[in-house]
């Protein structure tokens, strides 16, 4: 397999599935069975080359950038395809490589409305290069422009596929369905941070020596060569392009609307992976390129990621829509991982990732159970459901597990980002204020207590209790086989990264370690 | 126009054959290329930029006349006079190109637009399209004059027509900054600013562009509008190049002003033709912003860079949009977006296209656009200058805003419910249409993923200034 060392790979994982969307909508609609299975095939050939890059993968040199290659993109700019992969987006990417399999293979059989697996499946690969190509790109411009990748087959995911449900929002004359209101707010926010996301690589092309290449500019960034209003103003715009897509309170407002509004796997996806994008952005560009300013922004991020957290399991406690609870759910757990990056500490960034890869297989795996008993009860009002357990066992038992999973028990892969990102908050980078980040992971354990609180209400009402008498003479449908060929993998990691965080922490540390030391010279 | 009637299909076939076999000479220039010729007493002059910019302009009127080809021919109106208008004004575009003195870039510019008078009048028993070409001719000839009028004030100042002699003695005898110079700065800038619709000279664009026939509209925001750029252009970076800092100014305010008018008011438009009017004059805000800068900075070299590359790019993708208009009107039956509802369902083939076109109008990678859009804040942030990095912020709230309503689009057609059961038999594309959606939707994808072709081509067209 030395073929696919030199780049090869990791542009197959990139490449493939655009590659195979492209084939797909030449694919007349009436060979359904061959749509889904070329669909299928080209994920899991995607995630096989994963699987054996990661077998390659150099674990005792993991902080270096491997596996990738350099050419020529954009002459007249300086802009190359760098790609590349080091511990900190190995996990990552694996990760993308492999919800998007569980994502295709849900949905042979599932569907949303109105049916057409030909655009559905093509833009669910789309989005996996785009997503993969974020997690490999070494180039500003590069990781821009997978970055804006993701938007266009999110927005048609959403608008075309999502929930039909008539609501009035403020600011519109008329009442407007939920799909098409939450698709272009979504669209909107993540194209009005990336715009200017965009103007801050620009700037750090022209103070950094015309380079775009990101371990270029981490290298010059650690000499110091950006300082003052510049790179204050800099580290604003990245700031503001990465938090909105994490999405940080108070730029979290999207995030709500698209998820409830999404369908299942759409919902799946943004959270699993697409949230990631953002806090990855973090780490691998904001925080090394620019560390001075980093730090000074630190407590400020750690306060927003505090608020977060509390604002997010408090609103979870008011909700009434279960698949909307776990949206905001998704805002709290994403507290977390930012309040580890804040700390800029290894053991807070190593919690970051950790946190990242455990909210996606957790916060994923929700999504799938609380999209699939949507389908089932057609309804997602808590009030209405109940005795979940009784009616649909497998699945009951499934989110009794995942919502165990998702309040940090220990031993379960929620545990160790919480844990490590208070570890961090508590004893942060030398220099930083740490009554603010004392303060902040006071807040956090709060936060935990009510993530507690919520999900064990949630259990409560959605899984406990006697089915309610409209449930009675009605025939329900338990997971089937797809669905549990798509759960039962996301339910095996939560168990495995539970008891073997070195999983993570293996590929993780050395990198963290080595970006921290470069970056703040401890 | 000699032939009977009957064989009037022949003009088609002529104007179209003569279109690409204009090209031939031209390739033979661009691979025989050693320096610039100049011919005409210096006044004409054959380099790269010249040839870039020609190769685009033939190949924009050969797609220009495969939209037309069923266009007109549905309707029973001249055929012979729309090709040979079409033809002058495309001739005007290319002597544009290659003047390098004031009275041939006059002609140019005259030949390139007086036609387009005629053309967007072409709809003779339309009150909209009446009204369209009479403001379009009353303030075409306004244009004119003050365009002359700045020509004249240089003539006077310097006692000659050719660009080099001009800037040769405003920088000898230091005129830069002389009140003259600048006024006819401004004069041509206002002038040339009706050619490419810039705020404030803007307000009869849309109107014309609703009542022109759709091809004609197509060539007006492609065509001629490029062509008013590239005389922008070449009169800015050569005859008013020692002024830079002064009319610099003033082109940022117009381009700060541009787009964000004309993305406002397109965000409130329900027809497509009024919607494309209102963002191409958003558009050439963004095409302006890299030469206003350059006037400051005078980096000028990376002013033609950028707005080349924007142009050639641009060019293209507002083209398939076009396409996608007309198509989609005359499938529908229908001048208001809002009832196209669902048709994407039926057609999935056009709705893929017009969402591939409209987004990459707004910006969003991986289509061209996003190149486009990127190669301007690269070079309004490359500049350093306070008021370059305020006006690139400027660019990215309009990117944003114009998102909207390119997005509006896609949605209507993909997302809502269709108010009329359409069958797809109704669909008849012509194959001259196909070949224009297949060469427009390549180049648009292309120039996102491989920007390089199309920078280099900017690139190779900065190097007007070093001959």
């Amino acid at each position: 397999m030395e073929i696919l060392s030199n780049g090869l790979g990791l542009s197959a994982i990139v490449f493939l599935p655009i590659v195979s969307a492209l084939v797909i909508t030449f694919i007349p609609k009436s060979y359904e069975k061959l749509i889904k299975g070329f669909a299928l095939l080209s994920s899991v050939l995607t995630f096989l080359i994963s699987v054996v890059l990661l077998l390659e993968f150099n674990f005792s040199n993991a902080s270096q950038l491997q596996l990738g290659t350099k050419v020529s993109w954009i002459e007249s700019i300086n802009a190359n395809y760098e790609i590349g992969i080091d511990g900190i987006s190995l996990p990552l990417l694996v990760l993308s490589t492999f919800i998007s399999v569980l994502a295709i293979v849900y949905s042979l059989e599932h569907l949303p409305e109105p049916k057409s697996p030909k655009g559905f499946l093509a833009l669910i690969l789309v989005l996996e290069t785009g997503m993969n190509g974020t997690f490999v790109a070494l180039d500003l411009i590069l990781f821009f422009v997978f970055f804006e990748i993701v938007l266009l087959p999110m927005y048609f995911m959403i608008g075309i596929w999502g929930d039909k449900t008539i609501r009035s929002v403020s600011g519109f004359k008329k009442e407007i369905e939920t799909r098409l209101y939450a698709s272009i707010k979504f669209f909107v926010f993540t194209l009005f941070g990336s715009a200017f996301m965009l103007l801050g690589f620009l700037g750090l092309y022209y103070k950094g020596n015309k380079t775009f290449s990101i371990p270029e500019l981490i290298e010059i960034g650690s000499t110091g060569a950006f300082t003052g209003t510049f790179a204050t103003l800099v580290f604003a715009v990245l700031f503001l392009g990465f938090a909105v897509k994490v999405p940080m309170w108070p730029l979290h407002t999207w995030l709500p609307d698209a998820h409830t509004a999404a369908p299942t796997v759409g919902s799946v996806l943004l959270a699993a992976i697409l949230l990631k994008l953002g806090s990855y952005g973090f780490i691998r560009i904001a925080i090394p390129i620019l560390p001075e300013q980093a730090k000074a922004w630190a407590p400020a991020i750690a306060i927003l990621s505090a608020i977060g957290i509390i604002y997010g399991s408090l609103a979870c406690l008011a909700q009434t829509d279960l698949k909307r609870l776990i949206a905001f759910s998704s805002v709290g757990h994403m507290g977390f991982v930012m309040l580890g990056i804040a700390s800029l500490t290894p053991v807070g960034i190593n919690a970051a990732i950790i946190g990242m890869v455990a909210h996606g297989i957790i916060t994923g795996l929700l999504f799938f159970l609380t999209g699939s008993m949507s389908h089932t009860y057609h309804t997602r009002d808590m009030a209405r459901l109940g005795g979940n357990m009784k009616l649909l066992p497998k699945t009951g038992a499934l989110l009794g597990f995942t919502a165990m999973a998702s309040l940090g028990l220990p031993g379960l892969a929620g545990f160790w980002g919480e844990f490590m990102a208070l570890l961090g908050a508590y004893n942060p980078l030398d220099g930083l204020n740490v009554t603010v980040f004392r303060s902040s992971m006071v807040a956090g354990a709060v936060g935990t207590v009510l993530t507690a609180g919520y999900l064990l209400w949630m259990l409560q009402k959605v899984n406990l209790g006697e089915p309610a008498d409209e449930w009675k003479d009605k025939e329900l449908h338990d997971a089937d086989n797809y669905e549990l060929v798509a759960w039962i993998p996301l339910v095996i990691l939560t168990v495995i990264i539970g008891i073997f965080p070195k999983l993570i922490f293996g590929a993780t540390n050395d990198a963290v370690v080595n970006l921290i030391s470069r970056a703040f010279g401890g | 126009m000699i032939l009977p009637r009957k064989s009037k299909y022949l003009i088609a076939a002529f104007a179209l054959l003569g279109t690409l076999v204009s090209l031939v000479p031209l390739l033979i220039q661009w691979t025989s290329y050693t320096s610039a010729v100049y011919v005409f007493q210096d006044s004409y002059v054959i380099d790269k930029f010249s040839i870039v910019l020609k190769g685009l302009f033939i190949i924009i009127t050969y797609l220009t006349f495969l939209l037309s080809f069923n266009f007109i021919d549905s309707d029973n109106y001249y055929q012979g006079e729309y090709y040979y208008l079409l033809l002058s004004s495309l001739l005007g575009a290319l002597v544009i190109c290659s003047s390098r003195d004031l009275l041939t870039i006059f002609i140019g510019i005259e030949l390139a637009s007086t036609p387009m008078f005629l053309l967007s009048g072409w709809k003779k028993g339309d009150r909209k399209s009446n009204e369209g070409a009479v403001k379009f001719f009353l303030l075409g000839v306004l244009s004119a004059s003050l365009i002359l009028y700045g020509f004249s004030l240089l003539y006077g100042l310097t006692g000659n027509l050719l660009f080099n002699e001009i800037s040769k003695q405003i920088l000898t005898r230091s005129l830069g900054s002389s009140p003259i110079v600048l006024l006819s700065a401004v004069l041509v800038i206002a002038g040339l600013g009706f050619k490419v619709s810039t705020v404030p000279f803007h307000s009869w664009a849309p109107d014309t562009y609703e009542g022109a026939p759709l091809p004609v509209t197509a060539y007006l925001s492609v065509s001629s509008k490029a062509a008013g750029f590239v005389a922008l252009l070449l009169l800015m970076t050569t005859v008013y190049s020692t002024s830079g800092s002064n009319w610099g100014v003033i082109l940022i305010i117009i381009s700060g002003l541009t787009m964000t008018l004309g993305n406002l008011v397109a965000l409130q438009q329900d027809n497509p033709v009024r919607l494309l009017a209102y963002s191409s004059i958003a558009q050439a805000g963004f095409i302006i912003a890299p030469i206003a800068i350059s006037g400051i900075t005078e980096n000028y070299e990376d002013g033609i860079f950028s707005s080349v590359t924007y142009i050639i790019i641009y060019a293209f993708m507002n083209l398939g949009a076009f396409l996608c208009v007309q198509v989609l009107t005359k499938f529908t039956g229908s001048n208001d977006i809002y009832e196209w509802a669902g048709v994407a369902k039926t057609s999935p083939f056009v709705g893929v296209l017009t969402t591939l076109f409209f987004f990459s109008l707004a910006g969003v990678p991986p289509l061209g656009g996003w190149f486009a859009k990127f190669v301007i804040f690269r070079s309004l942030l490359g500049s350093s200058e306070t008021i370059g990095v305020v006006l690139g912020i400027i660019g990215a709230v309009n990117a944003v805003i114009s998102l909207v309503y390119y997005a509006r689009i896609s949605k209507i057609i993909w997302m809502d419910e269709p108010k009329i059961e359409y069958s797809e038999n109704q669909l008849v594309i012509e194959n001259p249409l196909k070949v224009v959606g297949i060469v427009t939707v390549l180049i648009t994808v292309l120039s996102g993923i491989f920007p390089g072709i199309f920078s280099n081509l900017g690139n190779i067209a900065s190097m007007l200034l070093n001959n």
